[in-house]
């Protein structure tokens, strides 16, 4: 019964295909959105109660071919 | 009822596979590619926000001045959701070959591959070459996948 339930959610099965990234690349989907100072912000707080930074995004254009 | 709903996944799992060296091309992409028998095609996906494709684009763009036209054809797919937005990108790298818009992603989806950029060569609805991702000198890995045609 839960296999069954498990199959028919499908939609969490769904992957992103390498031509859907491009809306993913876009500025909106980025950390901190179309205003980098929230995310300059963000950075440091976490900075500043972790004592470390990074590892908050990937290099690349988003279609995933680097 | 488990065993039934599991094929069905593992069928569509199946239908989901990406073309590769041998396989035929779907009508659907025939057609919208309007491709033709004893021609070469290369089928160069690309779009806008792929800097990669940008990269590429300009050494392609160079090998369709060199290539037999009576023989070979290149084909860019362009799969920008923007129209407008892939235009302008196409009209900043003066592309020398034919383009058609895939904005809702219909030949990019029966092609499937696993990565982008991706190129076909294509014969008689055959793939003759598969070349994803991105690669410094796309054109002499053409070269070589025509190479193998002749």
């Amino acid at each position: 019964m839960s296999m069954t339930l498990f199959a028919l959610m499908g939609c969490s099965l769904k992957e992103v295909k390498p031509w859907q990234k491009g809306t993913l690349a876009e500025d909106t989907m980025q950390y901190g959105g179309l205003h980098p100072e929230i995310k300059k912000f963000e950075s440091h707080i976490y900075f500043s109660k972790e004592a470390s930074r990074g590892g908050s995004g990937v290099g690349g254009g988003g279609c995933g071919c680097n | 009822m488990i065993k039934k709903i599991l094929s069905i996944l593992s069928i569509s799992t199946i239908t989901l596979m990406a073309l590769d060296s041998g396989d035929t091309l779907p009508p659907l992409a025939t057609k919208k590619l309007s491709l033709q028998n004893d021609k070469i095609y290369i089928i160069d996906f690309f779009a806008s926000w792929c800097h990669s494709c940008e990269k590429e684009l300009p050494l392609i763009n160079k090998l369709n001045s060199s290539i037999d036209k009576n023989t070979t054809e290149i084909i860019g797919v362009d799969v920008d959701k923007n129209i407008e937005e892939g235009k302008i990108f196409q009209k900043e790298l003066d592309l020398n070959f034919r383009v058609v818009n895939d904005a809702n992603n219909e030949i990019i989806g029966t092609f499937n591959p696993v990565g982008m950029p991706s190129l076909f060569i294509v014969k008689n609805s055959k793939i003759i070459t598969v070349i994803t991702g991105a690669k410094d000198n796309i054109d002499s890995y053409i070269l070589d996948g025509l190479k193998d045609l002749k």
